[in-house]
């Protein structure tokens, strides 16, 4: 693959990227959310891949590998899981009405563009609009954690940011050390667990959610 | 002035997409019939129920003025009109000055708003209420529809439908730029909402107070019910034929002569029937919205078109 072609490319999976954050942001089902960021995590694996065969970096191979594995297919199925087991289908509950978010959302995009045009020669050395995009995810996550009430969605969030943060990393190093992106994503594994595991916890011990701890005092 | 659609190519073009409107919409309905397990009405129907209309007398209520007559026939031809500015058969700038994809965004805005003129006329309950909601739901669908065009015109440095289609020439999918993605995904958002489909509007009931468009037809009867039916069938198939070459003006490049013709109309028909089949998916797969979740619905689409467009222009 040429240079050129892989910044297209690249650049096209940034821009599906972003929609799959957009429905994340507007899904009022939580499993429309769950299955928005397993797509999401598919096309970062799409990313590793391209990004392996052109940069010629195996190691890229086996990160797009566990990244297909782990997000795109362990990590929602365990969240699938976990909502059937609460028998719970709407749980969104967003703070600020959903169409706002969505507005603050094509604030973050637009300013993260600007931001990242503002580089300049920093940004050339990066494929494509890989930057713009890595950062814009990563805030978008952070959005949807802030802005709703329930864990299952505030972890939705969490992984999208993750995800942001590694597109980023792999766009613009053209693949880390291995060692470092395994760390990572065993940190994403563990952190998923003991969530999960709190979330059902809590839920079933004392009927709350995250929303109700706010008032907590020490 | 040269171009390469000559006055005679656009008045056959547009006569084409009357004449193909209501196939769609049969095509459409056969669809969705077969999707939900019945046999479903042939693919005809539309225009046998369109002579049936035409060959009936014209009953109006006592209360409408007399402006109420004229409606069906203006809010045809400002449909029609708009098909003239779509290319059909071939690419490329027409050979005299013809309006623009903001033209025809105009022509719809304009049949709209003569749409809910006559539902207000009459008098009636129901086509206040159609026209109020289908007020309500246009202003958050032409800013959208108008953001999609604005972003694949950007790249081609023209509005004009057919040069638009022509600079993106043969380019597919692997040609598209990160803009393009999302512009399409918002037309696919926005598609049913502007066609009068499932998430937003419901096109076969007639006594359902969810409905928008069929409420303020009901007003109208005979020929000028007909003119009605008949413009909604061409505004589906124009809207169509505006994604088609705002996305997809590729196929068979229809070169000089008959065969050429063919050819292009052949793979417009093509290109159509994809679409076409993704609206029945969609309305045989998803539920209507409730009229105040229409908004949050749309609300993707606009926000897919604006980073479309800032993707464009950033």
């Amino acid at each position: 693959m040429t240079l050129e072609t892989v910044h297209t490319v690249i650049d096209d999976i940034g821009a599906l990227l972003l929609f799959t954050m957009i429905l994340i942001v507007a899904a009022g089902q939580i499993y429309r959310a769950i299955y928005a960021v397993a797509a999401q995590s598919l096309l970062i694996a799409i990313a590793g891949a391209v990004l392996a065969t052109s940069t010629g970096n195996r190691d890229l191979w086996v990160i797009a590998g566990i990244t297909l594995a782990v997000k795109a297919i362990i990590l929602p199925w365990v969240l699938h899981r976990v909502v059937q087991r609460m028998d719970v289908r709407r749980e969104v509950e967003p703070v600020i009405p959903i169409s706002a978010t969505l507005v603050l959302a094509v604030v973050i995009v637009v300013a993260s563009f600007q931001l990242s045009a503002s580089l300049g020669s920093v940004r050339q050395a990066i494929t494509g609009n890989a930057l713009p995009v890595g950062i814009a995810l990563t805030l978008t996550g952070v959005l949807v954690m802030a802005t709703r009430k329930t864990a299952l969605t505030q972890m939705v969030g969490l992984f999208a940011s993750e995800n942001g943060i590694f597109f980023t990393a792999m766009a613009v190093t053209q693949g880390m050390p291995l060692i470092i992106e395994i760390g990572v994503i065993l940190d994403v594994i563990l952190a998923a667990l003991v969530m999960t595991i709190m979330v059902l916890r809590v839920r079933s011990t004392v009927d709350a959610d995250i929303a109700d701890l706010d008032r907590l005092r020490g | 002035m040269t171009g390469d659609r000559p006055l005679a190519l656009v008045v056959l073009e547009m006569f084409l997409l009357v004449l193909l409107g209501p196939l769609f919409t049969g095509i459409i309905q056969k669809m969705k019939a077969r999707l939900q397990c019945r046999q479903g009405a042939g693919i005809l129907q539309p225009y046998r129920d369109l002579t049936k209309l035409f060959q009936k007398g014209a009953v109006q209520a006592d209360t409408t003025s007399g402006f109420f007559r004229s409606i069906p026939v203006l809010v045809l031809a400002a449909t029609v009109s708009a098909g003239a500015l779509v290319p059909v058969v071939r690419m490329g700038p027409p050979a005299f000055p013809l309006g623009d994809a903001v033209m025809l965004l105009g022509l719809f805005a304009l049949a709209r708003f003569l749409t809910a003129v006559g539902a207000l006329d009459a008098g009636g309950a129901f086509g206040g209420m159609g026209a109020s909601r289908e007020m309500t739901v246009a202003p958050l669908v032409e800013p959208v529809l108008m953001m999609v065009v604005f972003s694949t015109a950007l790249a081609a440095g023209t509005t004009e439908l057919g040069a638009l289609a022509a600079h993106r020439g043969t380019s597919w999918f692997l040609a598209w730029g990160a803009a393009d993605f999302l512009g399409f995904a918002a037309m696919l958002v926005l598609l049913p909402a502007e066609t009068g489909r499932i998430p937003v509007d419901n096109p076969d009931t007639h006594l359902e107070l969810t409905m928008l468009h069929e409420g303020m037809l009901l007003e109208h009867s005979g020929p000028g019910l007909g003119c009605m039916v008949l413009a909604s069938h061409t505004r589906q198939i124009v809207t169509l034929g505006l994604v088609a070459a705002l996305f997809f003006p590729a196929g068979p490049a229809g070169g000089p002569g008959a065969t050429g013709v063919l050819l292009g109309a052949g793979s417009f028909a093509g290109k159509i029937l994809v679409l076409a089949i993704y609206l029945a998916l969609v309305e045989s797969s998803y539920a209507k919205l409730r009229l105040f979740r229409v908004p949050q619905y749309l609300g993707v689409g606009f926000v897919c078109a604006l980073v479309a467009l800032a993707l464009r222009i950033l």
